[in-house]
């Protein structure tokens, strides 16, 4: 339960090109097919370790049409990272990341981390991008790309963890203010002065993955 | 007071003293101020008159300043002070409250002036923005007033303003800095602004848990005290309360965040409780906490949900701080009632939590398990109603899901162990069901159910328990001396009890039939009542569960019985009852209202005691077997009348499979008949849907034109009285009334009166301008003495201008 730091993600994208199952995936390590359409937000959580400390990745994971884009931009400004996902198969998920960049950088702090992710590579017969050009749109635009499986987990646990990597080198450099919380990142309460519990709590185990015990 | 006439004077010039303004002259010439100064400072002095004309002068300061005050909030916001005036100006004349000192418009009455203007100022949404942005100014000036302004807008139309902020960019931030204001007026008013925005509305909601917000309240309520604090701290859980009730995703981020442990120390009696005893507010308080615990858990999360949090509050330790208020002495009777409800839902279908319960020890002598305590209150008639229902639920969720716990429970009825010397359970629950008191009864029948929920092993057990009856003569069986008291009770609620355990306990159990059958009388009672034709004041719902007991003999039947094998029993019902009169009584259950209620939620709910009839696992188990039976019925008389199509003659066949056809048939028609209906019902809701906001439109319609009627009647007013100033002539309000004879009288009259009434005026007036001078001349002395004490280095500061809000009576 304890944590060195806590950080904010949200995933962004078109509607279906696979965010929801994308979050599903790492939290539950599983993949559902009929995956309820997600209205407004949804909040998944799970423990990851890097450098040997624990970090808590809170995750909210977002309705890609338009008739909640506004509600989407709530989100920018107090997340630290941002995973952003067109669909490899569809090509005009492809086509709406400028637009999908444009408005995350309008709206969030300017030191969040964004990831871009082409999603379900296990579908190559079907493929419409190359992988080529999500890595050229990636370098031009500064981001970390990668290309997932929501299906096979192929890459899942990378992309949120490579995510966190790329956040906690830029803590490491001071380039984060940690003391901040709007930018998306919290220092773990053991690390804060006070630690108000009752007498005989016991924190239970660090337990892998949120939502289902 | 001051201010007030030399502000006036300096904002619209010098008046002639006898020349009489009306509050809509006044209102429109500070306007056209507002509009056309160039200098701040004029701008600045209408702008704080327009303000103090707003309570009073409500509908003239709103329908003329609307569009200057937003202008001045656009192009002044550089000025404080008359952004602050411009706000608080708004903020009266869109109040949803009437003010004591308003002008009442008699037309206005049906009228709600302050949604009225609301609707007039969101309808550009910019302007919602606007006073989002003036959050971000610190000054006290600005910031509190916007505040107060957007709880107004809310008050009035909370969806649309919910929808706004929704889109403004990083309008919820704004709002979740305030709760981390310093000047706690400013931070409290916030507090109660985020409450009302985040009402049922879930995407708020969420961005507001985004924001931080438990992070934040936790801070407030730790800085207030916790559960010591004020009003504050119930602030803070009522808006947690928001952000939760039915949120999955929020209540989830709650867990995550490890919020949980948080809410512990709240739960923490001090040492000296007995002598500090419980204020109001503590008590509100606590019983908040115990609500936002509740929300965690409530039956109706989803089911990981629910488990993940039981975890949670038992990791946290909660569930023991539960537990320790449970067993301490001067807890107030509805926050102990609240905190059995509370245990109950932390401990429903969790078996960890179950194991816990069942080993906490009261603090008596000598020590007994907290479960036997809480029944001794459940079957005493001496205690408070909601606290004995509070028992039944927590037991219920004591055993549900808990096979182990059940078969704890139903032990201690066993002879084996009714030999100990203290209380058990057993003798608890026993005594209960056969007492005077029928709500006890009624009580400790439906805990026994309980434990005989999918449970087929206790059911058998329970056959064991011998009842001693009172003449000391042969024990009989539990199952034997219930349809006793049965026979014998006169007590709807009693019986209804009883009988709801005897269906639950025969379900599936076929060793309970054969002893239920066997039961002399057993069967005439229930076959007397299922075809009982008199019924009134819920004795529908008696013979419906007859009925139910009766169809459960026929299906669970193993035939060992003599005169009562399944033939025989079905027989019964259809000869005696009837198939139709059958089916009628078994579905008066459902039909029953006390059904719809008992099955919404596991907990108990009522008001008062007679109010408890049917109960939540009885409703569940009714609609399981209520279709069992009716086909158990139906395959009986099948075989009875020999019909099967294996033993049909050749031309009976050929019959069967033309009727077969022929429904075959209908069917078809019943569908497209149906779709037909589905397909007409569509349209008749758009068609309403349509009308609906049609008449909204004309509703609309109707207060904007009642609102300009308004206006014009008070400027009417004003009008008039300004003619009947200036000459003598009357200006009738309508023609009609010259044209009736009898009126010229009563007009003569009144004109008399008017003369008479001018006079008084007139020396009024002259009252009136004799104490204007001499208020001047104090004035004059005023300053002479304040020049006077400023040489001698007095600091003197100026009188509030906001003092004067009806003092334009002097003018
Ligand atoms: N083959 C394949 N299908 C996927 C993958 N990820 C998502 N899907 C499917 O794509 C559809 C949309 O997924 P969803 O997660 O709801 O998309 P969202 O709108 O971005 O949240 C669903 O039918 C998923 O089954 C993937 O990696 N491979
Ligand atoms: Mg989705």
């Amino acid at each position: 339960m304890s944590y060195a730091y806590l950080f904010k993600y949200i995933i962004i994208g078109d509607t279906g090109v696979g965010k929801s199952c994308l979050l599903l995936q790492f939290t539950d390590k599983r993949f559902q097919p009929v995956h309820d359409l997600t209205i407004g937000v949804e909040f998944g959580a799970r423990m990851i370790t890097i450098d040997s400390k624990q970090i808590k990745l809170q995750i909210w994971d977002t309705a890609g049409q338009e008739a909640f884009r506004s509600i989407t931009r709530s989100y920018y400004r107090g997340a630290a990272g941002a995973l952003l996902v067109y669909d490899i198969t569809r090509r005009e998920t492809f086509n709406h990341l400028t637009t999908w960049l444009d408005d995350a950088r309008q709206h969030s702090n300017s030191n969040m981390v964004i990831m871009l992710i082409g999603n379900k590579s296990d579908l190559e017969s079907r493929r419409e991008v190359k992988k080529e050009e999500g890595e050229a749109f990636a370098r031009e635009h500064g981001l970390v790309f990668m290309e997932t499986s929501a299906k096979t987990a192929a890459n899942v646990e990378e992309a949120f963890i490579n995510t966190a990597k790329e956040i906690y080198e830029k803590i490491q450099e001071g380039v984060f203010d940690i003391n901040n919380e709007a930018n998306g990142i919290k220092i773990g309460p053991q690390h804060s002065p006070t630690n108000p519990s009752l007498p005989g709590a016991t924190g239970s185990s660090g337990s892998q993955g949120g939502g289902c015990c | 007071m001051d201010y007030f006439r030399s502000g006036l004077k300096s904002v619209l010039g010098a008046q002639p003293p006898d020349q009489q303004i009306t509050g809509a002259e006044t209102v429109e010439r500070l306007v056209s101020r507002v509009s056309t100064s160039t200098l701040l400072e004029d701008r600045r002095d209408a702008c704080r008159a327009l303000k103090a004309l707003s309570k009073k002068y409500r509908v003239e300061v709103g329908a003329h300043s609307m569009d200057v005050l937003k202008q001045v909030l656009e192009l002044d916001r550089s000025d404080c002070e008359i952004i602050g005036y411009c706000l608080d100006t708004l903020c009266n004349i869109t109040s949803k409250e009437p003010f004591d000192d308003e002008n009442e418009s008699p037309l206005a009455l049906n009228v709600n002036i302050g949604e009225q203007f609301t609707e007039m100022f969101i309808k550009n949404t910019e302007n919602v923005t606007l006073v989002l942005s003036f959050l971000e100014e610190y000054d006290f000036r600005v910031r509190w007033p916007a505040v107060k302004l957007l709880t107004s807008l809310l008050a009035n139309k909370p969806k649309e303003i919910q929808d706004i902020i929704l889109v403004s960019p990083l309008g919820v931030s704004k709002l979740m800095d305030l709760l981390s204001e310093s000047r706690e007026v400013i931070r409290n008013d916030a507090l109660l602004l985020l409450i009302n925005l985040t009402k049922s509305n879930a995407n708020i909601q969420k961005i507001v848990a985004f924001e931080n917000a438990f992070d934040r309240l936790f801070e407030v309520i730790t800085e207030e005290g916790l559960t010591e604090g004020g009003i504050v701290v119930e602030d803070c859980l009522i808006l947690m309360l928001n952000l939760l009730k039915n949120n999955t995703s929020n209540i989830n981020f709650f867990k995550e965040g490890s919020y949980i442990q948080k809410i512990a120390p709240m739960l923490i009696l001090p040492e000296n409780i007995e002598e500090v005893g419980w204020s109001p507010q503590k008590v509100s308080n606590m019983h908040c906490v115990l609500q936002l615990v509740r929300t965690l858990v409530s039956p109706n999360n989803p089911v990981q949900i629910i488990t993940a949090c039981q975890k949670g509050l038992r990791n946290a330790s909660l569930l023991e701080a539960l537990c320790n208020i449970l067993m301490a002495s001067g807890v107030p009777a509805d926050i102990l009632t609240e905190t059995i409800n509370t245990v109950g839902e932390i401990i429903r279908g969790n078996l960890t939590n179950q194991e816990y319960f069942a080993n906490v020890m009261a603090p008596s002598n000598p020590p007994r398990p907290a479960i036997v305590v809480l029944l001794m209150s459940m079957v005493n008639e001496k205690q408070p109603f909601q606290l004995r229902c509070a028992v039944l639920y927590c037991f219920e969720c004591f055993v549900y899901k808990n096979e182990i716990g059940q078969g704890q429970i139903i032990q201690t009825l066993l002879p084996s162990s009714l030999g100990t010397s203290d209380i058990t359970t057993g003798q608890l629950l026993c005594g209960g069901l056969f007492s005077n008191d029928s709500l006890s009864n009624w009580f400790a029948a439906v805990a026994i159910s309980h434990c005989l929920i999918d449970n087929p092993a206790q059911k058998e057990q329970l056959l064991r328990v011998m009842i001693a009856t009172n003449l000391g003569a042969q024990a009989v069986g539990l199952l034997h001396q219930s349809m006793m008291h049965l026979q014998q009770g006169n007590r709807l609620q009693s019986k209804i009890g009883i009988l709801m355990l005897l269906a639950m306990w025969l379900a599936q159990c076929q060793q309970a039939v054969q002893v239920f059958l066997n039961i002399p009388g057993a069967m005439a009672f229930l076959t007397a009542q299922t075809s009982a034709s008199e019924c009134d004041n819920n004795e529908e719902l008696l013979q419906g569960i007859c009925a139910l007991i009766m169809g459960l003999c026929v299906v669970f039947n193993d035939n060992s019985v003599q005169n009562y094998s399944k033939e025989n029993l079905s027989q019964l019902i259809e000869k005696r009852v009837g198939l139709e009169t059958y089916c009628k009584k078994l579905s008066e259950i459902s039909r029953h209202e006390v059904y719809a209620k008992a099955a919404k939620q596991p907990q108990i709910l009522a008001k008062h005691s007679s109010e408890l009839l049917l109960e939540f696992e009885f409703c569940k188990f009714f609609k399981t077997f209520e279709g069992v039976i009716i086909n158990a019925l139906g395959v009986q008389r099948d075989l009875q009348n020999g019909i099967s199509e294996l033993s049909l003659s050749e031309h009976e066949n050929a019959l069967l499979l033309q009727y077969k056809e022929l429904i075959r048939d209908q069917d078809k028609k019943l569908h497209d008949l149906q779709k037909a209906l589905t397909n007409s019902q569509r349209e008749k809701e758009m068609l309403k849907n349509e009308l609906d906001e049609l008449r909204q439109t004309n509703s609309q319609l109707n207060d904007q034109n009642t609102l300009l009627k308004a206006q014009l009647a008070t400027n009417t007013t004003s009008n008039h009285i300004d003619n009947n100033f200036s000459g003598t002539q009357i200006v009738p309000p309508s023609a009609p009334l010259l044209q009736n004879n009898e009126n010229h009288e009563e007009l003569n009259n009144l004109k008399k009166e008017l003369i008479d009434k001018t006079e008084e005026l007139e020396r009024l007036r002259k009252d009136q301008e004799n104490l204007l001078e001499l208020l001047t001349d104090q004035d004059c002395k005023l300053n002479v003495f304040k020049n006077r004490l400023r040489e001698f280095g007095e600091v003197i500061e100026d009188e509030d201008s906001d003092v004067g809000s009806n003092s334009e009576n002097e003018v």
